[in-house]
């Protein structure tokens, strides 16, 4: 319980300046929607004349963007790409911060096991990430039903919402593990830019080109806004992936992180 | 009872040496000096004792167990005090050591305040706004706060002032009077000597000796160098008790352990332009042990 506390604490700050900017950037957004809307035609138009491959890459060909969950459809994905850096933010950094910090000889010395230290970390972290999803979800529900003349479905909409939470857990996880292989990360914000950008310009890549195999390869489009604003339902193949993943990363730092070697600096 | 009990000890780090073969054990209520140069593998058994890092092969045990497998319940009772301190900058050193206190399950409150008057620490302050030697003395009150009953120690006294090396110093005993069992490691002799009831040395990852620290006592190294004005025979020097005896451009240098009389009597007997009485280095007292084994 120290310990959990500890980082909660430590990433208390972070955590509010996160979520206060994704929810900033969500309000903002779609508060351009009225107009956007008005001319959502000419728009819609225009965009159809950019190149295939482009429209795809860009999401584009398949949302309706005149319609209130179509053009938030849109705009989730920065929302996406927000939530994946905060998360695998947390993820690279919560443990590797011990060892960068050089403070892992006062926390490992303890009388604590290496597998309590992973789970106050994991708890703390899982702690933050829940609280900016909420905040989000709150933050956006109020956003969207201040449009009273659009019709939505607020299921359709805390389906989208909520995905961000499993997105985040996939980053999350993703990033722990590495943390864990990786004998030090001397800078953490590059590691994870790196890699989230990474798995979406492979993403956009993958769309671009159709090739269905890369969805599998970045998280960016396992919870696919279309197809869940078409079927009400979340992809099953790409939840299992997304558990099983999860699942085996956490696993997986537990036994290698209780098996590390820890260095002097 | 035996406190630590170090067993055919070997780590290599892939393929770099770590320590090879370390045996030896630390009684219950003694002070025991672990001493050699840097990188001869002081620190890598050290962390081996904290399972901050695994053995290759061999164990070792504290308080009867062992170290990897009861890690967390012996580490209870034990105090460590690294050479190099590192502490969540953002955090006030109170907050600090009450975090520290924490995971014991004794009430510290008390034994901070106290350490931290002797150590005249001052435990509003900020730990990103101490100087070093500051923070050191916030790592001596966190690794002494719950009362061990083994404290270790790694090189504790690089970046103290004198003054608080000594009252250090004072601290660990009264410690060790209550009954606690120090291992303390040093790259320094004379700290040890003033310290420790025996010793064991290292060099290169293997246990040269472990000695009673009264045998060390006893043969008192110096280090002589003198500049002779007109040309000196270096056998002048050779007598029983020299070793190392080297000349370089009229300077004749050698250690010698003895009766310290004996060579100023030699030294009277000359002209001489300059003359260095030094305490030897670690490394060259190791030469000496390595010239008597062969």
């Amino acid at each position: 319980m120290n310990m959990y506390l500890h980082e909660l604490k430590v990433y208390r700050k972070s955590t509010i300046i996160w979520t206060c900017s994704i929810i900033a950037l969500i309000v903002l957004m779609m508060s351009l929607f009225t107009s956007f809307s008005k001319d959502a035609e000419l728009v819609q138009e225009m965009m159809h004349n950019f190149p295939e491959a482009m429209q795809k890459a860009l999401g584009l060909s398949t949302l309706d963007m005149t319609s209130l969950l179509g053009y938030y459809g849109y705009l989730f994905t920065f929302i996406l790409i927000c939530g994946a850096i905060q998360a695998m933010n947390l993820g690279v950094g919560i443990l590797s911060a011990e060892v960068r910090e050089k403070t892992a000889d006062f926390l490992l010395v303890k009388p604590v096991t290496r597998k309590k230290i992973i789970t106050s970390k994991l708890l703390a972290a899982l702690t933050c990430v829940v609280i900016t999803n909420v905040l989000y979800l709150v933050a956006v529900i109020i956003r969207i039903s201040a449009f009273k003349s659009y019709e939505y479905s607020m299921k359709l909409l805390i389906m989208i919402s909520l995905s961000l939470f499993f997105i985040q857990l996939i980053f999350f996880s993703l990033g722990f593990i590495i943390s864990v292989v990786v004998r030090k990360i001397k800078s953490v914000l590059p590691v994870s830019l790196g890699i989230v950008f990474g798995m979406y310009i492979l993403n956009a890549l993958g769309s671009a080109i159709g090739d269905e195999k890369i969805r599998y390869i970045s998280p960016f489009r396992y919870f696919d806004v279309t197809y869940i604003l078409e079927n009400e339902a979340y992809e099953v193949p790409f939840m299992i992936i997304s558990i099983v993943f999860v699942i085996i990363a956490i696993v997986a730092s537990y036994i290698l992180y209780s098996k590390k070697d820890i260095n002097a600096f | 009872m035996s406190i630590i009990e170090i067993n055919n000890l070997t780590k290599y780090y892939g393929k770099a040496r770590g320590i090879i073969d370390v045996s030896f054990n630390v009684e219950e209520g003694e002070i025991f000096g672990f001493i050699g140069p840097n990188g001869a593998g002081k620190s890598t058994t050290i962390r081996t004792l904290l399972s901050l890092i695994y053995p290759t092969s061999g164990n070792a045990k504290i308080f009867g167990k062992d170290c990897i497998e009861y890690g967390p319940e012996i580490r209870q009772d034990i105090g460590y005090l690294p050479s190099e301190v590192f502490y969540y900058d953002n955090m006030k050193v109170i907050d600090l050591l009450k975090y520290s206190a924490s995971f014991y399950k004794k009430d510290s409150s008390k034994r901070i305040n106290e350490l931290a008057e002797i150590m005249d620490l001052d435990l509003t302050k900020k730990i990103d706004d101490l100087s070093f030697g500051n923070k050191k003395k916030v790592g001596i009150v966190q690794g002494l706060l719950h009362e061990p009953k083994l404290i270790i120690l790694d090189e504790p006294t690089s970046g103290l002032d004198p003054l608080m090396q000594q009252k250090f110093f004072d601290l660990i005993l009264e410690e060790n009077k209550k009954g606690a069992t120090v291992l303390f490691s040093s790259h320094i002799l004379g700290e040890v000597q003033k310290l420790c009831n025996r010793v064991a040395i290292i060099k290169e990852g293997r246990i040269i000796k472990v000695e009673d620290i009264k045998t060390l006592q006893e043969s008192n190294y110096k280090k002589f160098k003198v500049e002779a004005t007109t040309g000196l025979d270096k056998g002048y020097f050779d007598i029983a008790g020299v070793n190392n005896l080297e000349t370089k451009n009229n300077i004749i240098s050698f250690i010698f352990s003895g009766d310290i009389n004996l060579i100023v009597e030699k030294l009277s007997e000359i002209k001489i332009a300059n003359l260095w009485v030094e305490e030897p280095s670690l490394e060259e007292i190791f030469m000496h042990y390595y010239k008597k084994e062969d």
